[in-house]
């Protein structure tokens, strides 16, 4: 019964427990401000960056759907975008609560923040697209256009707007993150395999999710 | 007229996409002119809404209040500009236009409209609002700019999301939930971009700005060109 | 052949691990929290292990019974 679970599975319940359990107790550098919190790094950036390879999964769905009109990439391309969100979420609640602990404030008036926002606020549409549309074709069509639309301005929000208005922050070093930290190389041992592990584990979520979606929609046709 | 730039556009061979821009370009200036009142409507609009921050400020006199209020203005006036543009089409003629005509003229046509309506609307805004509760505005000619750019890039946006909204149902609500957080960045660059203008900042400061608004604008652009063909194969 | 390569991935990342821990440091005032180190981050460490390792228990239930579904409807 266990041997039925894919490998990529195994993989992400190791790489996880290993950040779970490194995360805490690697030395990490002695910085001010932050203290301990930078071992944040391990769980509230790779939320976003799982959340980026979730959106990259779902726009490639979505050129598939329109390319060839197959419904499943369409369910695919839904579900990675729900995962998506309720991984941005995440990150927009963990990084409001680590904003509040270092900066003092909940939210501060930050490129990069306010393009995070308005990223959520885009896809948070998206999901309203599709609840306004009947037709499953159409439905599926215009919120893969959509999608790709959604996919460049978040690109746009979260990557170029923050890079070029922000003149006060300096470019980290390997990590979009935004901060004043540079990535300690003991830290890197744990952040790579923590991302790779939460996008893993977050898949592994959006896999069930397809699924119990693609069971659901045979019961549908059977009625 | 109508007939003319019809027989004009059937004439016109489907690979010269300009020529068919430029006829339905006129086509939506003529639709436009004969029922004036949905150009009139836009216009009450915008007066009204001016009078309305009057009133309440009776004299603006932070400089960040008169330029956020400004521009929350024209983005209202512009929703409303575009959502109107669609939504006055009845479906049969809309069939017959697309069945005539490149989707992508169709859609740089509208831009190019919307555009036009944008930008005759923000100058009114600014004369009013000049009018009513002052002008603070140092650099005019790079605040004009800003005008400029802002309005090509809430065009293009807001055409773009209206074409999706327009075939999900026709339904306004949809169109400034699906508008506005598209239009918060470009939004953004656009007001740092005026309030320096109104400053009277030197061209250096803004010049970073001014490639990051008609780069987004540019981007817009071709991705509705790119992906509206997708949304009009019904 | 490929779950065995990955038990010998695991075996290999937890040795280092096991070797960290936070040594105080007497020169530097900024981390405050040297005394959680003293024992008390492996409490921290062994909780969040536990509620983990019992998602992951639920998560793997969940993909049984979906795949109990799915072979059910395929007959």
């Amino acid at each position: 019964m266990l041997a039925k679970i894919q490998w990529w599975k195994w993989l992400a319940i190791l790489l996880v427990f290993y950040t779970v359990v490194a995360g805490f107790l690697i030395p990490v550098p002695r910085l001010p401000i932050l203290h301990e919190s930078i071992r944040n790094l391990f769980f509230h950036v790779t939320m976003w960056f799982a959340m980026m390879i979730m959106m990259i999964a779902s726009i490639v769905y979505g050129i598939r759907y329109l390319s060839d009109s197959d419904p499943d990439n369409d369910l695919k391309a839904e579900q990675c975008i729900r995962t998506g969100i309720f991984l941005g979420i995440l990150g927009l609640i963990t990084g409001s609560i680590w904003a509040k602990n270092t900066w003092g404030a909940w939210w501060v008036n930050d490129a990069k923040l306010n393009g995070s926002a308005a990223t959520m606020l885009v896809y948070f549409a998206y999901i309203i697209l599709r609840g306004s549309l009947d037709d499953e074709h159409r439905r599926a069509r215009i919120a893969a256009v959509y999608s790709i639309f959604a996919f460049t301005m978040m690109i746009v929000f979260i990557m170029i707007l923050p890079r070029l208005t922000d003149s006060l922050h300096p470019g980290n070093g390997g990590n979009p993150g935004f901060g004043t930290y540079d990535l300690d190389n003991r830290m890197r041992t744990v952040f790579y395999p923590a991302v790779i592990g939460w996008s893993l584990l977050m898949a592994w979520i959006t896999e069930m999710r397809i699924r119990v979606k693609r069971l659901e929609r045979v019961q549908d046709e059977l009625h | 007229m109508g007939v003319l730039i019809c027989t004009g556009l059937i004439k016109t061979d489907k690979s010269l996409i300009a020529q068919q821009i430029k006829y339905l370009f006129l086509k939506e200036i003529h639709v436009e002119w004969k029922q004036k009142y949905a150009f009139n409507g836009l216009l009450l609009y915008v007066i009204a809404t001016v009078f309305i921050c009057y009133l309440s400020f009776k004299q603006i006199i932070e400089l960040p209040t008169w330029n956020a209020l400004f521009w929350i203005i024209q983005v209202f006036a512009g929703v409303n500009a575009v959502a109107k543009s669609f939504l006055q089409e009845s479906r049969g003629l809309t069939l017959y236009y697309y069945s005539i005509a490149d989707p992508r003229a169709i859609i740089l046509s509208k831009i190019l409209y919307n555009l036009c309506l944008m930008l005759v609307l923000s100058a009114f805004n600014l004369l009013f609002y000049s009018l009513f509760v002052g002008n603070p505005v140092e650099n005019l000619p790079m605040f004009i700019l800003g005008m400029l750019l802002g309005s090509a890039g809430f065009s293009a946006v807001l055409t773009m999301i209206s074409a999706i909204a327009s075939r999900a149902g026709q339904n306004t609500t949809l169109m400034s939930v699906l508008g506005f957080p598209v239009l918060i960045p470009l939004l953004m660059t656009t007001i740092r971009f005026s309030k320096n203008a109104m400053d009277g900042l030197p061209w250096s400061v803004s010049s970073s700005l001014v490639i990051i608004l008609v780069s987004l604008n540019l981007m817009v652009v071709a991705l509705t060109f790119l992906l509206f063909p997708y949304l009009w194969r019904d | 052949m490929k779950k065995s390569k990955i038990f010998q991935l695991a075996l290999l990342l937890s040795l280092p691990v096991s070797s960290y821990s936070q040594t105080p440091d007497p020169g530097s005032p900024e981390m405050a929290d040297l005394m959680r180190s003293n024992g008390k981050i492996y409490v921290v460490v062994t909780v969040v292990s536990i509620v983990f390792t019992g998602i992951i228990v639920f998560m793997l239930m969940l993909d049984r019974k979906i795949r109990r579904l799915e072979e059910r409807r395929s007959k």
